[in-house]
């Protein structure tokens, strides 16, 4: 008992460890693969049937207050997403490619191995327009004590994402939290 | 090529008052959409799209992912208060998740209205998307609505 005691100590030690740390590792930004553009965006406008036009049609859009072609703002995650290595992305929980050191690999080894998302919360300073190179950096915040859900008992672990533009001005800040768990079924 | 209508009026901030009701939203949730929207948003978790990894998840079938959610409400948001409406927060909480042929639907309230500087108002907005289920997501936005706008 006493053995399981200092075991949960010591795991509520690295995980309040995390906080501060990026999420990354290195703490460099992680730049959008891509510009901000016309196609990707017409992708998702059409996948959401969310026809705006300040999203679609280049001669509104430019006599909006946006004065172009912008991208939905949800997109700030969407843009910065690396391009995916679909091999071995489920024994990644999603993550499109490996990171070389990421400092929360310990939460699932310790056996929490299946991810939902549960939280989003976005402050947008101003929307992605087309030709705009995004970067994130994305920094821990919080992880909780072990909980129980419907889903499983797990860690709910928070970060707070700020992405920027080509010139280092911020776009939107976004604090996402996600439940790590092990699966009850 | 598909010729599209787009709706081009925004709605005056001044015009929107507390207790205003956001024109529900209903959407029909199919698997296309899941996995659409997932791969759209360039999430490739196997629970959005491969139902067999979603059941050895716990899940009966392909969920819709975060990105597509918040989406859709932004979606929800801007379908109400116009193209010009801008999205200033918006705060998204999962409940129950959104499967296949489950139709979700969006319904919200303002809960309050303010004045900006320079002709701009913002509008705060509590809402939430239900399906058979329950809540799927709950949340809060502020949209930016322009009185006088610069014309090009």
């Amino acid at each position: 008992m006493t053995d399981e005691t200092a075991d949960k100590a010591k795991f509520r030690k690295k995980l309040d460890a995390l906080t501060g740390q990026p999420t990354g590792g290195s703490g460099k930004p992680t730049v959008a693969p891509d510009p901000v553009n016309q196609p990707m965006i017409r992708h998702w406008a059409h996948a959401l049937d969310d026809m705006n036009p300040v999203y679609l049609d280049p001669e509104f859009a430019a006599k909006s207050r946006f004065g172009g072609i912008v991208s939905p703002p949800v997109m700030l995650q969407t843009w910065t997403m690396p391009a995916p290595k679909l091999e071995g992305i489920a024994e990644r929980g999603g993550a499109p490619v490996e990171i070389a050191k990421n400092p929360s690999a310990f939460i699932e080894e310790a056996g929490f191995t299946g991810i939902v998302a549960t939280n989003s919360e976005f402050e947008i300073e101003r929307y992605p327009r087309l030709g705009d190179v995004i970067s994130v950096t994305q920094v821990f915040e919080d992880i909780s004590d072990e909980k129980k859900t419907a889903l499983g008992t797990g860690h709910f672990i928070t970060w707070v994402s700020t992405y920027t533009d080509q010139n280092g001005e911020v776009l939107g800040r976004q604090r996402f939290r996600v439940f790590r768990f092990k699966a009850t079924s | 090529m598909t010729t599209v209508t787009f709706r081009t009026n925004t709605l005056a901030w001044r015009d929107i008052n507390v207790g205003d009701e956001v024109t529900p939203l209903e959407i029909p949730l199919t698997t296309t959409v899941i996995v659409a929207g997932a791969i759209a948003s360039r999430d490739f978790m196997p629970v959005h799209h491969d139902r067999e990894f979603a059941n050895k998840q716990g899940s009966p079938n392909v969920f819709m992912n975060i990105l597509t959610t918040n989406g859709l409400c932004v979606r929800f948001l801007t379908d109400w208060a116009g193209p010009e409406a801008m999205v200033t927060k918006l705060a998204i909480r999962l409940g129950v998740p959104a499967f296949p042929n489950d139709p979700l639907r969006f319904t919200g309230t303002v809960t309050g209205t303010s004045e900006g500087v320079g002709g701009e108002g913002f509008v705060d907005i509590a809402f939430k998307g239900t399906n058979s289920l329950g809540d799927h997501v709950s949340g809060t936005a502020t949209l930016s609505l322009l009185e006088d706008r610069v014309d090009a």
